[in-house]
């Protein structure tokens, strides 16, 4: 069974179908990369999975259980987390807290009554604040202001903040939007290497086309919000729908 | 890359440097987050010596310590002490008050400062405490420590009801709802609840029995402690301060201190790193509803008289900029701001030496109100740490 | 009287009440819509628009003016009044722009609560500098005198004249900002703001010239209010901000941005307060006769809190939220 299921999936606004009767399995340890032309449905179907939006039709599986009921915190408590387009960080903490924030969350993010309980007393937290920050390498920075971080940095505490809670699923909406290419190539050699380590399984929505022929074991294809081609690089490069819906009959 | 043990003189030199760097945006970030400055060094620089002060200021007996000794200066300063008070034209009951204010506004912080919520309806949970304790001194029992803790619950089951309301839109909304749903518990209590709130009167008369059932809580200490702190009443309501000073201080260093920043600086992110937002928006206006209700209980034991005006939305507004002027985001600062608040009311305004500006107090507080809001977020705390910071640079480059 | 009769005039009272929020509303509700910008000072330009109707119609006095020298004071009319009611939207419009550029502009890139804490401390500033320009006392604010008394209708009676002019000056104001914003490249501005927040702020048109007839034509609404409304009751400083809080549950029921809304809103709790003002319980076998008027204030608030639970948008309020 695949770590992650849509089964017809379905997003209604108004009169646009955003995404439209959506079958996706997620094999544990994969790199799927979705891509497909602006408005395709790509941040639509990351949403909903994410609990961010209702599905008008359809259900979610990961872990064999429906998360249709679920509230995106409780999604990420079961193993799914997201980072986002932009550094969506904490700014006005320091690189430190960021990690440690999303660390708590992880563990203790389903509100208790500890608020007379100090921080301090969460060891597994700050071992796990650790453990993130040497893996996107800003433990150096740690008591920096995220703010004051560089852009490329804050990129990668936004990709830290999103490993921190120890997901078995990592969605990345466009990792490298916006960065200079030696930016760029950091990151993907980041996201490698993670990937690798923690065992992730991942779904990266990504317009580098490059990145993506590169980095997928599989790619599925969206256009108007319905898959039209799904296979390995190779075959999605030879498919001739991709090449016309997506590519506009260019050559790749 | 993973420079194992980094020493810890060189942690807190990189901490020193980027305060000094930002001084006005990471003083608070380290008041809280102290402890990660983890143990001072052996280094004798002036940058180690305030970094060791820091430490030690936010160690939580410090606190304490350091809140129990203003407390119990504050009122021979303010009503006794030769010169100073005579330049304040403080008094004794005033002293009380603000200790009172300074409860709901530290309180009320937790919100705005904290989460970053603002409320324009606590004066319906300050008040409703305030009436509880009154109808309860009436109904039940006179004993002070029973009529606080009847206001305390009392304003906690409200604020579930009114936080669970107004938390239901996020953003902007939230302000206009709480202040609409506290404006409709004052009509309540303006009119078809008038038999139990005496209407417009509001409660009169509200006896206060003796503390314990000995000390009677309108006369003075015995010896020193009569001269420094005055009456039993100041001391009973002293002790509440510091006792809500270390609950609050404990809050904020608590897994909630750094979600409700979380929520503060980026809510959605808080959502996506696994945090039920909402419930910890809903704690947060139920914590500071503690603390108002505790306050309104407290003042009705201060001026044994409730008015109707206690759950009038211009209450939620004075608390509001109590807190703002004293300074969002500080533990301290909200008192220090109920405190300026209250002197400009209650002193400024009553005329000599005052008489030129007497007129406009309440003008003045709302230009320096918007000024502070507009140029120094950070209120008159951080305007003091930033003095701090700079005299420690001075010192530093020399 | 006759249950017809009391129902006309629940009704009418009802149309009246809420015509002052109907006023307040709409500005607010659209500069919320459109410019995100929550104005706590709104009540001020209401109170502006009061006393500055106040000063106009007493001083102006037109009639004994330079009009009577054209032989126009034999008409009889109250003239400073209709000065009042022409030049104070003009005024409170330029106010308004000018609190667009100083007041809104620089906040429009910081959170929420740093707007809201701003105009409400200039709401309190502008409270005082009133009470210091005017007094805090009460005072009235004579209605003029062609409308003044009350006029004989079919089945209601007799009714205060003046309150039928306040309908129907709130009426043709509803009718020419609904036409705006169906019609005009500023009705398309309100539109698309309300709808597509996002992309609004993406184009970042925020401080073009439609953008700023937003807040000057909301403004103006404000003092037109305070004109028509100021005749209704007594007069000081805090009636700018005591009137802000039902504007803004006006604003809530009847949906962010929504003219419709703020419409259907405002009239929503002027009739519920005058029904509850009129409506007693009288059940004689059981000796019961409560009459609720006490209740009235509340009512308003419950109705918001019941169209809250049940419809968390408000009744003509787009699905989106905009936290």
């Amino acid at each position: 069974m695949a770590l992650l299921e849509t089964q017809g999936l379905t997003k209604r606004f108004g009169g646009l179908t955003a995404t439209d009767d959506v079958d996706l399995a997620i094999e544990e340890g994969e790199r799927v990369s979705v891509i497909g032309p602006n408005g395709a449905g790509k941040t639509t179907l990351i949403n909903q999975i994410t609990r961010l939006l209702d599905p008008s039709e359809g259900d979610i599986v990961f872990k064999n259980e429906s998360i249709l009921q679920t509230e995106p915190h409780e999604v990420v408590q079961r193993g799914i987390s997201k980072s986002f387009q932009t550094a969506s960080i904490f700014p006005e903490l320091t690189v430190e807290e960021n990690a440690e924030i999303a660390a708590l969350g992880a563990e203790h993010g389903s509100f208790r009554l500890n608020f007379f309980r100090h921080r301090n007393r969460y060891g597994g937290v700050s071992e796990a604040t650790r453990r993130t920050l040497e893996a996107v390498s800003l433990w150096e920075q740690r008591d920096m202001e995220a703010s004051a971080l560089p852009y490329g940095d804050k990129r990668r505490l936004e990709i830290g903040i999103a490993l921190a809670s120890e997901p078995d699923l990592l969605l990345m909406d466009e990792p490298t939007a916006g960065m200079s290419p030696e930016e760029t190539n950091a990151t993907v050699s980041l996201i490698d290497e993670v990937q690798e380590d923690l065992g992730l399984t991942l779904v990266l929505i990504e317009h580098d086309m490059e990145i993506v022929f590169d980095f997928s074991d599989r790619i599925v294809v969206l256009n108007r919000g319905r898959v039209i081609a799904e296979g390995t690089p190779g075959e999605i490069q030879d498919d001739p729908d991709v090449q016309e819906a997506y590519l506009g009959g260019v050559e790749l | 890359m993973s420079d194992e043990s980094a020493n810890p003189a060189d942690r807190t030199e990189t901490a020193t440097t980027v305060d000094t760097a930002d001084a006005a945006d990471t003083t608070e970030t380290e008041a809280d987050g102290g402890e990660t400055l983890g143990g001072a060094s052996s280094a004798s620089t002036v940058a180690s010596l305030q970094a060791r002060w820091e430490s030690a200021r936010d160690r939580e007996l410090t606190v304490i310590g350091l809140t129990i000794v203003g407390v119990s200066l504050f009122p021979y300063l303010f009503a006794r002490a030769p010169v100073v008070s005579d330049l304040l034209q403080g008094y004794q009951e005033l002293a009380s008050l603000m200790l009172v204010w300074g409860i709901f506004a530290i309180g009320f912080d937790i919100l705005l400062g904290r989460t970053g919520l603002l409320s324009f309806g606590h004066a319906a949970l300050w008040g409703t405490g305030a009436y509880a304790a009154g109808w309860a001194s009436a109904n039940i029992t006179t004993f002070p420590l029973l009529l606080v803790a009847i206001g305390v619950v009392t304003a906690v089951f409200l604020s579930v009801v009114l936080g669970w309301l107004s938390l239901r839109r996020g953003g902007i909304y939230f302000a206009i709802l709480t202040l609409a749903f506290a404006q409709m518990i004052y009509y309540m209590a303006s009119a078809p609840l008038a038999f139990i709130t005496g209407g417009d009167n509001g409660l009169t008369g509200v006896e206060i029995g003796s503390l314990l059932g000995v000390f009677d809580l309108g006369t003075e200490l015995p010896s020193v402690a009569g001269t420094l702190l005055g009456t039993w009443r100041y001391a009973f309501i002293g002790a509440f301060l510091v006792l809500s000073v270390t609950a609050i201080y404990r809050i904020l260093n608590s897994p909630y201190g750094i979600v409700f920043q979380a929520i503060r600086e980026n809510e959605q992110r808080a959502e996506f790193v696994g945090f039920n937002v909402w419930r910890y928006k809903l704690a947060a206006f139920v914590l500071s509803g503690t603390f108002a209700g505790l306050a309104g209980a407290l003042f009705t034991i201060h001026g044994q008289y409730v008015p109707l005006s206690s759950l009038y939305w211009q209450t939620s507004g004075e608390v509001v900029i109590m807190t703002v002027l004293g300074g969002v985001g500080s533990l301290l600062g909200p008192l220090f701001g109920a405190g300026i608040y209250l002197w400009v009311e209650y002193i400024v305004s009553g005329g000599y030496p005052f008489d030129w500006i007497a007129p406009y107090w309440l003008l003045v507080l709302g230009l320096v109100f918007v000024t502070v809001v507009v140029l120094f977020p950070e209120g008159i705390w951080g305007l003091v740490g930033d003095l701090r910071d700079r005299v420690a640079t001075r010192l530093e480059e020399r | 009287m006759s249950l017809l009769t009391e129902t006309a005039r629940v009704l009418l009272n009802g149309l009246q009440t809420g015509a002052i929020y109907v006023l307040l509303a709409m500005g607010l509700s659209i500069i919320l819509g459109t410019l995100k910008f929550v104005n706590f000072a709104h009540g001020a330009l209401y109170l502006l628009g009061l006393y500055a109707g106040i000063l106009i119609s007493q001083q102006t006095d037109f009639s004994q003016g330079q009009l009577a020298e054209y032989g126009l004071s034999t008409l009889g009319l109250d003239w400073g009044f209709l000065a009042a009611l022409l030049l104070v939207p003009l005024i409170v419009f330029v106010l308004g722009i000018a609190m667009e550029r100083f007041v809104a502009r620089p906040f429009y890139d910081r959170p929420d609560t740093d707007q809201i804490l701003f105009t409400f401390g200039l709401a309190i500033v502008v409270q005082q500098v009133v009470r210091i320009l005017f007094g805090g006392n009460s005072q009235n604010f004579a209605q003029p005198g062609w409308a003044a008394g009350p006029v004989a209708l079919p089945l209601v009676g007799g009714f205060p004249q003046w309150r039928l002019w306040v309908i129907g000056i709130t009426a043709v104001l509803v009718m020419i900002v609904y036409g705006l914003i169906e019609f005009t490249d500023f009705g398309l501005v309100v539109r698309a703001g309300t709808q597509d927040a996002e992309m609004v702020q993406l184009l970042g048109i925020r401080i073009t010239r439609p953008y700023i007839a937003v807040f000057g034509i909301g403004a103006a609404l404000a003092g037109v209010a305070g004109v028509v409304g100021g005749p209704l009751s007594v007069v000081n400083p805090t009636v700018g901000t005591d009137i802000l809080v039902p504007a803004f549950i006006t604003v809530v029921i009847g949906g962010l941005g929504s003219v419709r809304g703020a419409v259907v809103g405002g009239l929503l709790l002027g009739i519920t307060e005058s029904f509850l003002i009129q409506w007693s319980l009288v059940i004689p076998s059981l000796g019961i006769d409560y009459g609720f008027a006490p209740w009235s204030q509340v009512g308003i608030y419950a109705i918001a809190a019941i169209i809250l639970l049940v419809r968390p948008q408000g009744l003509f309020g787009s699905e989106v939220d905009v936290s």
